[in-house]
């Protein structure tokens, strides 16, 4: 079958706004988005730039809007799309690199800003510092996020003001808060009651929709909301 | 040198779907509020301090079922959409069943919604 690729070009050496250019690709229904963007690529335009890594759903780097939403091309298939074109724009809320790529600073200087990372200053035991399985399936849902910024840019709290920290980063703050191991649950909780934390989050519900991985992005957020305002983490 | 490229329209076009929908409609219910108190105290400072004409023809558009009927589908919409969002901030545990319970908001809507356009209608239909 014959498919129509809609892409959104930008380059920022030629271009002064970005515009759309349409492709005709040999598919089958079973190929993904990002099948027919390396077919483009090889085949007709070497020029088209875009972001790709695992190509398999785990590394998050060819997040973009295909079809007017947040997904990953690499777990996108054609047969899902339906009939018509298939339009593939870069992701919205970050500066645009060229083509398909955006400038990902931003929404890892968010990331960094959460303390994504174990704090536990308390001597480890001899062998390992032990969790219950109750105490780990507390934040099992927030550990799954590989970080393709499809829920942060999916957010119009985030698109009308890029200071907002954006739902992954709670979602890894969350991942941290949550567990019994870590000690810095009230300092990530006071990052995130300021100005530009969790209180800019409207429960517009986007960014679960646009999760690849399908975490409860919302309700890890909400989460946190009702931990900052009671100032209990049960 | 990156280039920043959004817009609004860009923005509007993203299909979030129903979730999405509902926080535009509430967005606009609170502009529409914004603008009915903002008409109807510009037109009493008129009416009052000057009794200008200008106030009067105000009067008469936000008290004409034209303006009244969206008015109060964004009024009354708004105000259950935010129920719910209290709702769901209070108890995270609801955000599971966020789409079920847009649903509800729908179920509810609609009677009051129609009760105030039967009264919009009744008020056109007896002529007061």
């Amino acid at each position: 079958m014959e498919v129509k690729v809609k892409i959104l070009r930008f380059n920022p050496e030629a271009d002064k706004r970005p515009h759309y250019q349409t492709f005709c690709v040999d598919a089958e229904p079973t190929d993904r988005v990002l099948d027919l963007l390396e077919k483009i690529k090889g085949y007709q335009d070497g020029s088209l730039a875009f972001r790709r890594s695992c190509a398999h759903g785990i590394c998050g780097s060819d997040a973009m809007r295909i079809n007017g939403m947040n997904r990953l091309a690499c777990k996108t298939l054609v047969k899902d799309l339906g009939r018509g074109t298939i339009v593939v724009e870069p992701l919205l809320g970050l500066p645009l690199i060229k083509d398909l790529i955006v400038d990902m600073d931003p929404f890892f200087e968010h990331y960094e800003s959460v303390m994504p990372y174990l704090v536990n200053d308390e001597p480890p035991p001899l062998k390992e510092r032990l969790q219950s399985p109750e105490e780990r399936a507390r934040f099992d849902d927030t550990t799954k996020c590989i970080l393709c910024a499809a829920c942060t840019t999916a957010c119009p709290s985030f698109w009308s003001n890029g200071r907002y920290v954006g739902p992954a980063a709670i979602v890894n703050a969350h991942r941290f808060i949550f567990d019994s191991r870590d000690r810095a649950a009230a300092e990530r909780l006071r990052i995130l009651s300021n100005q530009f934390g969790v209180y800019r989050c409207h429960t517009i519900f986007n960014c679960t929709l646009a999760c690849p991985r399908e975490i409860q992005i919302t309700k890890a957020i909400g989460e946190v909301k009702k931990a900052i305002a009671t100032g209990s983490l049960e | 040198m990156a280039s920043k490229f959004q817009s609004w329209w860009q923005g509007v076009r993203y299909r979030g779907g129903g979730p999405m929908i509902t926080w535009m409609l509430h967005r606009i219910g609170g502009l529409a509020m914004v603008v009915f108190v903002g008409m109807h105290v510009f037109a009493s400072f008129l009416t009052q301090q000057f009794g200008s004409g200008l106030g009067t023809t105000l009067n008469l558009i936000y008290q004409s079922p034209y303006f009244q009927a969206p008015l109060y589908f964004f009024v009354i919409f708004h105000a259950l959409n935010g129920l719910r969002i209290i709702l769901l901030d209070t108890f995270p545990k609801l955000l599971e069943y966020q789409r079920e319970l847009i649903w509800l908001q729908w179920i509810v809507f609609i009677p009051i919604y129609g009760l105030a356009v039967f009264f919009i209608l009744a008020q056109i239909v007896s002529g007061e």
